[in-house]
């Protein structure tokens, strides 16, 4: 058995190629829907931060990010949409937490988690950085300072 | 198993000789493992659920893959292993090594259809819900069909069949369900207004082999909703009725306490720039809902049809999470002097930024969240002997849970960050847990946690916790340490101790140590020590741990 799963994880492990955004719809913070697809922009660094109410780290991310988000966008034209994953019991925080800390990115309600299952995203925070609607890195977890990383890959990739 | 194997060598090939298709394959590796040793001071390893003593190695590994083609077409399969059984705490009923799920969809703006299994959620879950949580090993994925079609660009409307998933095999209770929303706002071309309206249906169909049985197979639930946003303010309100269905009292299903369910759920808010206040209030009334009645309570959530959590605010240190309420749904009669047919309360928040450059903000300004929540059992007539009751409206019973929780979070400079974390918790254990001779608890919890960057990736973080309370038995220290030395590694070493008399944990260090690698969106992690069962975030990610000593290593990749 414990062969079996070697073989599979050592065959994974040897392909390598970008992978697509699926066709998605998300819900906005009013409930409407929104085409994800339409509001990643071609020409520019668009970032997908899955994140969470009750996951402190996602927490500090963003709010790291916000404290830079001005200089980011003006220097880059990045865009950063963070899409909560929370589900009933949390969901209703969501509003009032964005506001509350006057977070200024887009956010977006991933119903019942599933993109963040189709993209097979297991721990938080997710980050996914993308150009021409292909993801061109992932990354996961947080810790102090990574946000600085983050935007040095952002830099480099952007036109 | 030969399957499996030849499956993926196929994949293999065609994935290395034609590089250009794999674009729409998507992968996701988990394994969880661990090796349980006995431990001098909270006894020798023992597996009661598989009722093992001997098999102290043991491997949780899942491989999803998502793989769209024809760009409207998705196949998903997901391989488990729980081997040689699964982790302590999981159900029984995960074992061996076998497909999990596997599904075939087809999607384009106005239609979505698959079989197989699927995952689907009515409104907010009180009515119906499919989840996947692999670290509670919750996975209740309906094995049939689903069809979703949109019309004229308003209307979303949903039919589900099939059976449930129960570890790698299905149950027997059939469920169909329907779901339709409603987006009024692109109706009426509202400004600055959203409003929508969602009703669904879910039958639940168990037959039995008893005859003269005085209730139906078929159960019936309705559900009603309403959600409304004008500019800042918002609120939602959904109406949950279930048909009258046999009480399940100690997994006896009861042919005399035959009794309907209902549920309420309120919301609303207000929230603005640097400001955001939002109340939830529930009453629910015998809302357990199974595909198989004498599953009803099971603590591994296997053959749920609906999703009630407790609405509390989910603390995220250890010592916030010793005293955890779970919402209160089901009808028990343990005894004359402990019977519940439900909960009503609510949860209040309020999230406040103070601005940078004021005399509190200071700075770089600081952020103020603060909950309150209070859950109490229904106040009615109950009658023991008979096996009846009636409830009021909106009466308040015997109180179950309050808790009062302040956060503020204030970055010093650029390299300093606090966080002040109070919380003041009650947790009437009698009632919680139908535990006769426990008092009610009261609990005074304070944290402060500190960040500091060094520069060059690395930084440092403290986190100083205490408990106390008004009962002998929990007088609770604790502590954490965790040193990033890069972007890739991360240290930690904690600890929690309990200096009362609580036979169960006295004295007791719950210590762990353990660091984590973390590449993109690779995470391997590694820890060694006792726990509690509760959340743990360290390294920059949370996860539910349960209780038990030992080695444990998690590898997680995403492509």
């Amino acid at each position: 058995m414990k062969n079996i799963f070697c073989f599979i994880f050592f065959t994974i492990g040897s392909w390598a190629f970008s992978q697509e955004i699926p066709t998605t719809t998300l819900k906005n913070l009013d409930g409407s829907k929104v085409s994800l697809n339409q509001l990643i922009e071609n020409d520019n660094i668009t970032v997908l931060s899955f994140w969470a109410t009750w996951c402190v780290p996602c927490i500090n991310e963003l709010d790291a990010i916000a404290d830079i988000y001005d200089e980011w966008k003006d220097e880059t034209k990045v865009n950063l949409i963070a899409i909560a994953t929370d589900d009933t019991r949390t969901k209703k925080r969501i509003r009032p937490l964005v506001n509350g800390k006057g977070w200024e990115y887009i956010v977006l309600y991933d119903d019942n988690q599933d993109l963040k299952r189709a993209l097979n995203i297991t721990t938080l925070p997710h980050t996914l950085v993308l150009k021409n609607n292909k993801i061109i890195q992932r990354r996961t977890g947080y810790i102090p300072g990574a946000e600085e990383d983050l935007y040095e890959f952002i830099k480099k990739n952007s036109n | 198993m030969k399957k499996i194997t030849l499956i993926f060598i196929l994949f293999h090939f065609l994935f290395s000789v034609h590089a250009q298709i794999i674009d729409g394959l998507s992968i996701g590796i988990e394994s969880n493992s661990a090796w349980y040793n006995d431990d001098k001071k909270t006894g020798a390893f023992n597996d009661e659920n598989n009722n093992d003593q001997d098999k102290h190695l043991r491997f949780n590994n899942y491989i999803k893959l998502d793989y769209n083609f024809l760009s409207k077409f998705t196949v998903s399969a997901q391989l488990e292993s729980y081997e040689p059984f699964a982790l302590i705490n999981y159900s029984s009923n995960l074992e061996g090594t076998n497909l999990g799920t596997y599904s075939l969809s087809y999607e384009t703006t106005k239609i979505k259809a698959t079989i197989g299994h699927f995952y689907e959620q009515f409104g907010s879950g009180l009515i119906y819900r499919n989840w996947e949580d692999r670290q509670l090993g919750i996975n209740n994925a309906l094995f049939g069909g689903k069809l979703s079609y949109r019309l004229l660009d308003f209307a979303d409307l949903t039919v589900i069949y099939g059976n449930h998933r129960v570890g790698f095999e299905t149950s027997d209770g059939d469920i169909f369900g329907f779901n339709s929303e409603f987006d009024l706002k692109s109706i009426f071309k509202m400004n600055n207004m959203a409003l929508s309206l969602g009703f669904s249906y879910v039958g639940r169909e168990e037959k039995t082999d008893l005859e003269a049985i005085n209730y139906k197979s078929l159960t019936n639930a309705y559900s009603g909703r309403l959600d409304f946003s004008y500019g800042k303010f918002y609120s939602s309100a959904e109406y949950v009725s279930k048909s009258k269905d046999a009480i399940v009292l100690a997994n006896q299903v009861s042919n005399q306490f035959i009794k309907p369910g209902s549920g309420i759920l309120f919301n609303t808010g207000y929230s603005k720039k640097g400001f955001g206040l939002d109340a939830t209030f529930r009453r629910l009334e015998n809302m357990t809902f199974y595909s198989e009645r004498d599953k009803s309570g099971n603590i591994f959530f296997e053959n749920i049809v609906n999703y009630t959590p407790g609405l509390t605010k989910q603390h995220d240190y250890l010592l916030t999470n010793i005293f955890v309420y779970q919402a209160q749904s089901s009808v028990s009669f343990l005894d004359p002097e402990l019977m519940k047919v439900g909960e009503i309360g609510g949860q209040l928040d309020l999230f406040y930024n103070i601005k940078k450059g004021t005399a509190l903000g200071g700075k770089y300004g600081s952020k103020i969240a603060f909950n309150g929540s209070y859950w109490a059992g229904l106040k009615g007539d109950f009658d023991y002997a008979n096996q009846d009751y009636k409830t009021d409206a909106f009466g308040f019973g015997n109180k179950y849970f309050s808790d009062i929780s302040l956060e503020i979070r204030k970055k010093w400079n650029s390299k300093w960050r606090s966080i002040f974390y109070f919380v003041n918790q009650y947790y009437n254990k009698k009632e919680i847990e139908g535990n006769f001779g426990a008092k009610p608890i009261i609990t005074n919890i304070g944290v402060i946690e500190s960040t500091y960057k060094l520069g060059n990736g690395k930084s440092i973080r403290i986190e100083a916790q205490k408990l106390w309370s008004d009962s002998e038995n929990h007088d609770w220290i604790g502590s954490t340490l965790e040193f990033n030395l890069n972007s890739k590694f991360s240290f930690y070493i904690n600890d929690i101790y309990n200096s009362g008399d609580d036979s169960s944990t006295q004295r007791t260090h719950y210590y762990n140590i353990g660091g984590s690698y973390t590449k993109e969106a690779t995470r391997i992690g590694l820890n060694y020590g006792r726990q509690r069962a509760g959340l743990l975030c360290v390294g920059g990610v949370c996860r539910f741990v349960p209780e038990a000593t030992g080695l444990t290593a998690s590898v997680n990749m995403s492509f």
